[in-house]
C-alpha cells in the first residue's frame, strides 16, 4: 500500500519535473521572445503591477505618508461599509452611472462605428473625427459648465426660457435632482472613445472577401451580415470595447469634479473614485483610500469576467 | 483558341525559394512562365491538389508535378487585391478585372453584352437596402450635430468679445468674432515667470519622445505575444489586459513612492517611463498583430530573416494603422498631462499645467478659459485628423518590399 503510494508520488514528481524541464527547454529555445518582451515587462512591472500590489497591502493599514504604515486588519473595510455613509452614496452613484453609461455607451459605440463603416470613404473620415473628438478633446467637457450654467446666461436655460418650457432658470449643476442626468448625458457624449475607435478599425480590418463569400452563400441583408460575418470576426475588438466601457464607467472622476463641484451638493455627484481622491489626495488617509481602490479593482475584474463569458457566445 | 488568355501574376514556391512569374491560362490549359527560373510548366501535366478560393477574387492552387515536386500558385484572376494578400506576391497587380476578361471573351464569341439598368440611387452593395442607407445617413447626421455642438460652442465662445460672452440670450456663433481672447492669453502668459515657449517645448518634447519610445517598446512586446507561443506569454498578456481597467488616480500614490525611491521625481523620466509601458498601446498592437497572417512571418523565416528583421521590416510596416492608433492614445495622454504631482521645477512644467493656472482665474477670465479649452483640445484633434487620413491611406495602398 505504502509502496504503491510512494511509486505514485515518485511518478507524479517525475512527471512534474519533466513538465518543468520541458517548459524550461521551451523557454530557452524561445529566449529571443523574452528579449523582445523584457523592456516592456520591466517598466510595466515597476509602474503598474507594483503600485497595485502596494495598494492592496496598504488597504490593511493606517497610513498617512508621514508616519510609517500601521497594520489595522480589516478595520478600513469595516469602516467603509458600516460607518461611511458618503461611501454608500458614492457606490450608489457609481452604480447608476456604470449601469447606464457602460452598456449604453458600449452599444452606441458599436452601432455608430458600424453605421459609419457603411459610409463612403471620405464621409467616413469626417464622421469618425466628429464622433471621436469629444473623448479626445482633453478637458473640453468643461464647456458644459457654460451650457448647463444655473443662471439665465446658461445656454440650455435661456433656450428653455425662450421656448416657455420653464419660467425660472434651473440649477442644473447644483440641484441634486438634475446633477445625475446631466452627468450621465455628458459621460455618454464622451463615450465614443477608445472602444469606438477600436470598432472602426476592426470593421475596416475585416477581410472584404468574407463579405463576398457571404453574399454568394446567401447573406441577404446587413443584419444577417452583421451577425454571421462581422460579429464573429470582431470578438477581440468587442471584448476590448467592453473593457474600455467598464473602465470609463467605473473610473468617473474628472467630469463630476469639474461640473458639479467638489464636493458637490449633498454629495449628489460623489463617485467611488472621487471618494478615493478625497481620502487619498486631500486627507492623505492612504490606507483608507487603498481599501477603496482594492474594492474597485475587485468589482471591475468581476465585471470583466462576466462580460468575456457573455461574449464567448456571440455569433455562434 | 490561343488568342484568348488570362494572365495572372503569381509566386511559385519551388524548393523553398520564391519565383515571380505569371500563370497564363488559355482555353484548356495553363502554364507558368518565369524570368528567373527556366521553367515552363504546362497545366496539363499538373495534378491539382488544392484549390482554395477566397471569395471568388483570388485563389491558391497547390499542384503536384509528375516529377514529384509540389508548387504553390497564388493567383488573382480578378486582380482586385485585398489587404495583405497582395503583399505576398506583387506590388503592381495587373489592372484588369475579371469582368473585363468576361467581356472580352464574350466579344470574341460574338455575344451581345447586356448592360445593367441604371437606377436613380445606386446601390453600393447588392445586399443593402436603399431605405436602410437613407435611414442611417439621417440618423448619423442628427447625432453628429449633437456630438459636435459643444465643441462648436467652445470655439464660438473663444471667439466672442467680452460683451457677447454674457449676453442674454446667449448665442452659439459670435456676431463680431475676435481673436482678443487668444491675444490676451499670450499677454498673460508673456508676463509669467518662465517664457511661454518653454512650456510648449517641454510638452512637445515629452509627447514626442514618450510616444516614440512607447510605440517601439510596446510593439516589440506585442509582436512576440501575438505571434509566438512561449511560457508565460499568455499570463503576462492577461495581466496587462486587467491593468487596462485601472485609472491613474487609483495607482497614483504608490506610484509616487516608487518614483521617489528611484530618484525620478522632478525629472521627465517620471512621466516618460510609465508612458512607455502604458497597457493600452500593447493591447492595441497585440490585437492587430494577431490578425496578421502567420504565413507572412513563415515566409520570412523561410527566406532566412532573423526575428528582429521580421519585426522591423515585415511586421511593423504591416501594422501601420495600429501604429497610428497607439500614437493617438499616447499623444492624448501625454499632451493632456499636467504632471502636477511629479514635476516641481517651474522651468520643467508642461503646457497644460500653465493653462490650468489661467483657467483657475475665475469669471474674469471666462473668455481666456474658453480660448485655453480650444488650444488644449485642438492639438489631439488635429493630430487625429492627420493620422486618420493616413490610416485610410495605409489601408488602401500598403505593400511590403521583400
Amino acid at each position: 500500500m505504502s509502496n504503491t503510494q510512494a511509486s505514485f508520488a515518485s511518478r507524479y514528481l517525475s512527471m512534474k519535473s519533466n513538465q518543468l524541464r520541458y517548459g524550461f527547454s521551451k523557454a530557452k529555445r524561445m529566449k529571443v521572445c523574452y528579449l523582445f518582451l523584457a523592456p516592456y515587462a520591466i517598466l510595466f512591472f515597476t509602474f503598474f503591477i507594483l503600485p497595485i500590489c502596494t495598494s492592496i497591502v496598504y488597504g490593511f493599514t493606517y497610513y498617512n505618508i508621514l508616519e510609517p504604515a500601521r497594520f489595522v486588519g480589516f478595520q478600513n473595510y469595516i469602516n467603509l461599509i458600516l460607518q461611511d455613509e458618503v461611501f454608500l452614496t458614492s457606490v450608489k452613484n457609481t452604480f447608476v452611472i456604470a449601469v447606464i453609461t457602460g452598456p449604453v455607451g458600449y452599444i452606441l459605440s458599436f452601432l455608430f462605428a458600424w453605421f459609419i463603416n457603411e459610409l463612403p470613404k471620405w464621409l467616413r473620415a469626417v464622421a469618425v473625427v466628429i464622433f471621436y473628438a469629444p473623448s479626445i478633446a482633453g478637458n473640453a467637457y468643461q464647456i458644459f459648465s457654460i451650457i448647463f450654467r444655473g443662471d439665465a446666461y446658461g445656454y440650455l436655460n435661456s433656450f428653455l426660457l425662450n421656448l416657455g418650457f420653464i419660467d425660472a432658470p434651473l440649477l442644473w449643476l447644483t440641484d441634486p435632482h438634475y446633477i445625475m442626468p446631466v452627468l450621465i448625458f455628458v459621460i455618454l457624449w464622451m463615450s465614443m472613445g477608445t472602444g469606438f475607435l477600436s470598432f472602426v478599425a476592426g470593421f475596416q480590418g475585416i477581410d472584404k472577401s468574407m463579405y463576398e463569400a457571404g453574399y454568394v452563400d446567401g447573406v441577404r441583408n446587413r443584419w444577417q451580415e452583421l451577425y454571421h460575418i462581422t460579429l464573429p470576426s470582431m470578438k477581440p475588438m468587442l471584448l476590448f470595447g467592453a473593457v474600455m466601457s467598464i473602465t470609463s464607467a467605473f473610473n468617473v472622476c474628472d467630469v463630476p469634479r469639474a461640473l458639479a463641484g467638489y464636493p458637490s451638493t449633498d454629495y449628489a455627484a460623489r463617485t467611488v473614485v472621487t471618494h478615493l481622491f478625497d481620502y487619498g489626495f486631500s486627507r492623505f488617509e492612504m490606507g483608507y483610500a487603498s481599501a477603496i481602490a482594492t474594492l474597485l479593482f475587485l468589482v471591475m475584474i468581476l465585471c470583466k469576467k462576466a462580460i468575456s463569458a457573455a461574449l464567448e457566445k456571440v455569433g455562434t | 483558341m490561343s488568342e484568348v488568355m488570362i494572365k495572372s501574376s503569381g509566386t511559385l514556391i519551388y524548393k523553398g525559394k520564391k519565383y515571380r512569374g505569371e500563370l497564363i491560362s488559355e482555353q484548356q490549359q495553363a502554364r507558368f512562365n518565369s524570368k528567373k527560373l527556366p521553367l515552363e510548366l504546362p497545366y496539363a501535366e499538373m495534378e491539382v491538389l488544392k484549390n482554395v478560393r477566397n471569395g471568388g477574387m483570388s485563389s491558391t492552387i497547390t499542384v503536384k508535378m509528375k516529377d514529384g515536386n509540389e508548387y504553390v500558385f497564388m493567383l488573382t484572376n480578378g486582380l482586385k487585391v485585398y489587404h495583405n494578400m497582395d503583399k505576398l506576391w506583387d506590388n503592381k497587380p495587373v489592372v484588369r478585372s475579371r469582368a473585363d476578361e468576361l467581356h472580352r471573351l464574350a466579344e470574341l464569341r460574338g455575344e451581345r453584352i447586356v448592360k445593367p439598368k441604371k437606377h436613380l440611387i445606386k446601390r453600393r452593395h447588392p445586399n443593402r437596402s436603399i431605405g436602410g442607407d437613407i435611414g442611417i445617413y439621417l440618423m448619423l447626421a442628427a447625432v453628429a450635430c449633437l456630438m459636435a455642438f459643444p465643441l462648436v460652442f467652445a470655439i464660438g465662445s473663444a471667439l466672442k468679445p467680452l460683451d457677447e460672452l454674457f449676453r442674454f440670450p446667449p448665442t452659439v456663433f459670435p456676431q463680431h468674432p475676435t481673436l482678443d481672447n487668444f491675444s490676451d492669453l499670450i499677454v498673460t502668459m508673456g508676463q509669467s515667470w518662465v517664457p511661454f515657449s518653454r512650456y510648449i517645448t517641454n510638452t512637445v518634447f515629452i509627447t514626442a519622445f514618450g510616444t516614440f519610445g512607447h510605440l517601439i517598446i510596446a510593439s516589440m512586446a506585442a509582436f512576440v505575444l501575438a505571434k509566438y507561443d512561449f511560457p508565460g506569454g499568455k499570463l503576462f498578456f492577461n495581466v496587462v489586459t486587467t491593468c487596462l481597467m485601472f485609472s491613474g488616480y487609483v495607482t497614483g500614490i504608490p506610484n509616487y513612492v516608487i518614483m521617489s525611491k528611484l530618484g525620478m521625481i522632478d525629472t521627465y523620466w517620471a512621466l516618460l517611463l510609465p508612458a512607455f509601458a502604458a497597457p493600452i498601446g500593447l493591447f492595441m498592437m497585440k490585437q492587430f498583430m494577431e490578425g496578421l497572417p502567420t504565413a507572412l512571418i513563415e515566409a520570412a523565416h523561410i527566406d532566412g530573416a532573423g526575428e528582429f528583421r521580421i519585426f522591423w521590416s515585415i511586421v511593423m510596416p504591416n501594422v501601420k494603422p495600429a501604429w497610428l492608433t497607439v500614437i493617438i492614445f499616447s499623444v492624448q495622454s501625454l499632451w493632456g498631462n499636467s504632471a502636477a504631482t511629479v514635476i516641481f521645477s517651474e522651468a520643467k512644467k508642461t503646457l497644460v499645467y500653465a493653462l490650468q493656472q489661467i483657467q483657475a482665474g475665475g469669471i474674469a477670465r471666462t473668455g481666456q478659459a474658453a480660448a485655453v479649452t480650444v488650444v488644449v483640445m485642438a492639438v489631439p484633434i488635429f493630430i487625429f485628423i492627420l493620422s486618420q487620413s493616413q490610416i485610410l491611406e495605409t489601408m488602401a495602398s500598403s505593400g511590403i518590399k521583400d
